[in-house]
């Protein structure tokens, strides 16, 4: 809890900074948006955060999402029924994350360059299924575009389905990490994978089993991103979101030594990097400099966190002795 | 005005006749040529001045085949339409002709150049990404092959002629669009995609000197208005300009922080082809179709249904197709030593076309035709 | 050799202390060296040996208490400190580059050099001629990856000389070596003493400080327990000095009734000893230790009967039933447990709680449809804190805090829970204090009374000797004989494990 204590800090101050220089951060219809955009990116950083747990990263989210997305702009614009199309597509990120896991745990390549090199493939197989072309979905997908344009009312308030999603994968998640044995030994083999296995525990299984997660999440992503913009531009869509997800994810406490992390301290991170995005349009900052805003309020949060930790490890050390 | 050469295919008279061409411009897709700062550049560049006998043009034996390649500076819808005019020309004219699409860049775009020249080619057309930079490239190609600048003109190096506008005026005409539709007034916000491009740049300028009613500038020599700080005119207010790097997600949220940012936004404009259309999901979902007006640039499907549909004001068109179609049909005749193919002051003025609600269905008609001719 | 009595000493240490969370591994100990001398420390595991020797090579500073060098107080705060005031630490686990020659391993950090570029003919020159004063007969490029353990010592030895080093400390040098490597150390020793260098020489082998040592200081508990001048060294007055009292005085072996044979191994094979089937059996409430030096295959045998590293052929009956063994949870389900011999490594995870560590093997048995059950793993774990007199906070402690005896109750627990028919212990006492070990020898006792079959391995002569019912003597792989309780003295254990006739 000590941990999501910083990056919370950090998302109050952004918010109370931004919400005093702008009458419009505010409004229902921004607050909105932002919340959308945290359920979209919060999806794929709780994903990876399972991975990371591990000890292992997972760099091919953005371009699961692009072939995921332009696959079903281009099955759906073939005809394709979506009831088919998108149970298909999930299937198919999970066996993107079992083909990940195989890998990193049967033929012990490293996680790095497994995704790495699915960053590169998927991508490839993206753009030549599509022939590099936008793919628009057209009109007539209402049900399934509820996934990512629809909202539930509060009073003047409406909740935006995809953060809902988001909140049901987190929840998942949590659930998975606190209360299963699966989350236990998930902890166990990010910290010390040798001893995990001398305690009779299935190594190999509860790593596949995170990254089938974090594709399918990935997948999912793809899914909900494409309805979001209702064309898909299969070289691009996606591209470097891994980055923002694993920002995310170490933003909200998990360390990429593996073992240490939480699903809300993950949430809590996505929605630092959204409500900055949002604040530096919102301020009217210039917009080339966003890049460097992030970078920069990420880079201090996790120097503040770190320093943190040492004093509390310093004063834990004191009252030891 | 209009187009002051003759067609080499009678199929595709219709087109120009049917739509009103305003000024003559050019516009790319999405990724333009990255100029810098443009230079100093004569639209007419001495070196090939006319169709004199001085060009040194490389040929081809009679009966021989002609192999032909077409460089785009990126991948986009826009080169689609171009690449369907590239296969028509060589379905009418029987030449080959290869249209290379880049992904990534000024690297890629000189890998594959560098690829077709070893494979030995007779004559090339390319918009170059970073036209300054790329002088003593294009020349070492033009040593061994006859080369030609499209879209986007590289005017220091030894290109044979440009076909294409100036996005500057292109920019203007948008200006005007946006007139016709808030003649009142009110606050306007520009998106695109990166604006270290020179295209992107000069329709941005254009937009703003038209919106401010600034004397017109000379496209290649710009003095351009900071992108982040409010720039009032009389009636305009032109808030900000937000990039996206092609980001659609990005493109899609901007637009959302633009409205939550602005609730008395009145116009938006997207200086690339993907922008109005994710502008249009951002506007819908904000249930302020109608209400926020916009004006775009090129022919995206998305944008074309939605002046149908009356959400969108209008577009301005450039046609890629022509540049495409024209491109092979000059190379076609350098490569049989004509030098008369080559257009009087080195520069081809391919007109755009401007599509509001009244000709909007006939241009996506036509489009629709043009593209099946290269499919 | 100098006269001791009259110099000077070299160093001299007094009362060091040094705490660590929940042990204190030095409590105001005290020595001297004098120059060209070779003192030897010894010590069980425990004693605080390593632990002086860290202070003295800067590795951790003291908690209190003065080095002098030359009589003058120094402050030794870094291995560089060290290495300027020419003390040398050369450890048990060699510290060389492999990928990188001799040559570069001896001036790594210090290398000669002309306008930043490295003087390569310098590096060789100085090299050789160290290279010659440790009997190292190798070019100095030639890479350390390929030399034998003893050559890359020898390599340390050199670097270490290279740094003008009056004090060489050496920690358990021979663990690893051969016979002919070990006499050449020998030699190499000597002949430094004799240049007047001091070393520090530490050993659990009684026989090589007999040897080599012009005098003893005894570690027990982190105190002084005894100095013994040359003429005074010998095996028993070395024992008596280190164990406080006669071993087998503190528990009295009495046999015990014997059950079924549930643990029969027939022609195992190893990947480490792939030419030495192995073939024994163990029945319940058996003790049976194992001994044999250093790399004689004894940890792969009980990796291979925990599933780590599956063996290449042989068959495992347990309880008379065939059994395949093909990776721990095989292991488990058969009722095998293994505490490692690395508890850091493989026996805990010790950023998480002792809770969760005690539980990490029988959560799954509890499971209810995949969830944890908090309230049971709470008891599991309260049971065993109370059973192992855990000394720990609260079970919410994080496992790397405790002490190396806790540490290891805590492993135990983590079997404990899960009521093996057969618990492996590989080094059951390694790095732990003595109380710690009186109770784990109590408890394998208990569990043997209780009809667990017990196998264990030790390169503890002492417990070889009085623990088990048997022992089971390994040499280079094989096995090489059976004692039964009766049989095991020290001379029959040491001929078994060299596979030589040892002089007593």
């Amino acid at each position: 809890m000590k941990k999501i204590l910083g990056i919370f800090g950090l998302l109050v101050v952004v918010f109370v900074f931004t919400a005093m220089n702008s009458e419009n951060f505010l409004s229902a219809y921004n607050m909105q948006n932002t919340f959308r955009w945290i359920g979209l990116f919060g999806v794929i950083g709780v994903g990876v955060a399972m991975v990371i747990i591990t000890g292992g990263i997972d760099l091919s989210i953005g371009s699961v999402i692009g072939l995921v997305g332009s696959l079903l702009a281009l099955f759906l614009a073939k005809g394709y029924s979506p009831w088919v199309m998108v149970p298909a597509l999930l299937v198919g990120s999970a066996g993107i994350g079992l083909f990940h896991g195989l890998l990193i745990t049967k033929v012990r390549l490293q996680p790095f360059v497994v995704t790495l090199c699915s960053l590169l493939f998927l991508r490839g197989i993206g753009r030549y299924a599509t022939a590099d072309q936008s793919v628009g979905f057209g009109q007539g997908f209402d049900i399934l575009g509820t996934l990512a344009h629809g909202s539930i009312p509060l009073g003047g308030f409406s909740l935006p389905v995809p953060f809902i999603s988001m909140l049901i994968v987190a929840l998942i998640a949590g659930f998975l990490l606190q209360f299963t044995i699966y989350g236990r030994y998930l902890f166990a083999l990010g910290r010390n994978e040798e001893a995990a296995r001398y305690s009779g525990i299935n190594t190999d299984r509860v790593t596949i089993g995170a990254y089938v997660f974090c594709s399918l999440c990935a997948g999912f992503s793809g899914i909900v991103f494409a309805l979001d913009l209702n064309t898909v531009q299969p070289a691009g869509m996606g591209e470097f979101y891994e980055l923002y997800a694993i920002a995310a994810a170490v933003l909200g406490g998990c360390s990429l030594r593996g073992g240490e992390g939480s699903i809300i301290g993950v949430v809590i991170g996505t929605a630092v990097i959204i409500v900055l995005k949002n604040a530096i349009n919102i301020l009217n900052l210039p917009s080339q400099l966003e890049f460097a805003i992030i970078g920069a309020v990420l880079l201090a949060g996790v120097i503040v966190d770190e320093l943190v930790k040492r004093m509390v490890a310093r004063k834990r050390a004191e009252v030891a002795g | 005005m209009l187009r002051s050469f003759e067609r080499a295919s009678s199929r595709t008279v219709i087109f120009g006749a049917a739509i009103m061409s305003a000024v003559g411009m050019t516009l790319t897709g999405c990724g333009g040529s990255d100029g810098g700062t443009g230079g100093d550049t004569d639209t007419a560049p001495a070196a090939t001045d006319g169709a004199e006998s001085s060009v040194k043009l490389h040929t081809v034996p009679e009966g021989e085949s002609i192999d032909l390649a077409y460089v785009t500076n990126g991948i986009d819808p826009f080169w689609t339409i171009a690449a369907a005019g590239v296969k028509a020309a060589a379905n009418d004219l029987e030449v080959n002709a290869e249209v290379l699409m880049p992904p990534k860049g000024v690297v890629d775009q000189k890998r594959m150049m560098e690829n077709a020249l070893a494979r030995g080619i007779d004559g090339m057309a390319i918009s170059p990404i970073d036209a300054a930079n790329q002088v003593a490239f294009i020349n070492q190609a033009a040593k061994v092959t006859n080369v030609i600048t499209q879209d986007s003109d590289a005017p220091d190096a030894n290109r044979l002629c440009f076909i294409g506008m100036d996005n500057y005026k292109a920019g203007r005409e948008a200006g005007k669009l946006i007139k016709e539709v808030i003649p009142d007034g009110g606050k306007v916000m520009i998106f695109v995609g990166r604006l270290e491009q020179l295209n992107a740049q000069q329709r941005r300028q254009g937009v703003i000197d038209e919106l401010i009613d600034a004397p017109m500038q000379d496209g290649n020599n710009l003095n351009v208005s900071p992108p982040s700080t409010p720039i009032k005119g009389d009636k305009y207010e032109i808030i900000s300009t937000l990039t996206d790097n092609f980001d659609y997600a990005k493109a899609k949220s901007n637009a959302e922080d633009a409205m939550s940012a602005n609730p008395d936004l009145a116009c938006m404009v997207g200086l690339f082809a993907y922008n109005i259309p994710n502008c249009l999901q951002a506007v819908e979902g904000a249930g302020k179709l109608n209400q926020i007006k916009m004006v775009s640039f090129d022919e995206a499907d998305d944008t074309l249904a939605a002046i149908a549909a009356g959400t969108v004001h209008g577009t301005v068109s450039q046609q890629p197709f022509e540049y495409g179609y024209q491109s092979i049909r000059i190379l076609k005749g350098l490569a049989q030593g004509d030098a008369s193919v080559l257009p009087e002051g080195g520069t081809l003025e391919v007109p755009v076309v401007l599509v509001r609600k009244e000709n909007v269905e006939e241009f996506t008609a036509k489009l629709a035709e043009l593209k099946a001719l290269g499919a | 050799m100098t006269d001791v009595s009259s110099a000077a000493p070299l160093l001299q240490v007094t009362q060091l202390s040094k705490q660590f969370p929940g042990v204190r591994a030095l409590d105001g100990v005290s020595l001297s060296l004098y120059p060209g001398e070779v003192l030897a420390v010894i010590g069980e595991n425990g004693a605080g040996k390593s632990t002086l020797m860290k202070i003295l090579a800067g590795i951790q500073p003291p908690d209190a208490g003065e080095v002098r060098l030359d009589g003058k107080v120094v402050s030794i705060d870094s291995i560089q400190a060290a290495s300027k005031l020419g003390i040398s630490l050369i450890h048990q686990e060699l510290n060389l580059a492999d990928n990188l020659d001799i040559g570069s391993n001896i001036f790594l950090g210090r290398e000669p050099h002309r306008w930043g570029v490295v003087d390569r003919r310098a590096v060789d020159r100085a090299s050789k001629e160290l290279l010659e004063q440790v009997g190292l007969d190798y070019s100095p490029r030639t890479l350390v990856r390929n030399l034998s353990v003893g050559q890359q010592q020898m390599v340390e030895i050199a670097k270490a000389l290279s740094v003008q080093s009056r004090v060489l400390i050496m920690d358990e040098p021979t663990s690893s070596l051969s016979q002919r490597e070990t006499d050449n150390l020998y030699r190499v020793i000597h002949s430094l003493r004799d240049a007047g260098v001091s070393i520090i020489y530490i050993s659990h082998r009684l026989g090589e400080v007999t040897d080599l040592a012009d005098r003893v200081v005894v570690l027990r508990d982190g105190h002084n327990a005894g100095d013994l001048a040359k003429s005074a060294i010998n095996h028993d007055n070395m024992v008596k000095l280190m164990v406080g009292r006669d071993f087998s005085e503190v528990r009295a072996y009495t046999p015990r009734p014997l059950g079924e044979e549930v643990l029969s191994v027939t022609g195992l094979v190893t990947a480490m000893h792939p030419k030495h089937p192995v073939s024994f059996s163990v029945r319940a409430g058996e003790i049976v230790g194992i001994g044999g030096l250093v790399g004689a295959g004894r940890t792969e045998l009980l990796q291979a009967l925990f599933g780590v590293v599956p063996p290449l052929a042989g068959t495992i009956a347990v309880a008379q039933e065939d059994t395949s063994i093909t990776c721990p949870i095989d292991a488990i389900d058969a009722g095998i447990a293994l505490v490692p011999e690395d508890r850091k490594q493989h026996g805990l995870i010790l950023e998480m709680a002792v809770r969760e560590n005690c539980s990490l093997a029988s959560v799954k048995r509890d499971q209810n449809r995949g969830l944890l059950n908090r309230e049971e793993e709470r008891c599991i774990c309260q049971e065993m804190v109370e059973k192992l007199h855990i000394k720990t906070p609260s079970d919410q402690q994080i496992a790397q805090v405790l002490s190396g005896g806790n540490q290891q109750k805590v492993v135990l627990g983590k079997w404990l829970a899960m009521k093996p028919r057969i618990l492996l212990l590989d080094e059951p006492t390694r790095g732990i204090d003595v109380g710690a070990k009186r109770e784990i020898y109590q408890l394998m006792e208990e569990l043997a009374e209780s009809g667990v079959a017990i196998i264990f391995v030790s390169s503890e002569m002492e417990e070889i000797l009085h623990l088990p019912d048997r022992a089971l003597i390994f040499h280079e792989g094989q096995l090489a004989g059976e004692l039964a309780h009766g049989e095991l003295t020290e001379e029959a254990v040491m001929h078994l494990a060299t596979g030589t006739v040892v002089a007593a």
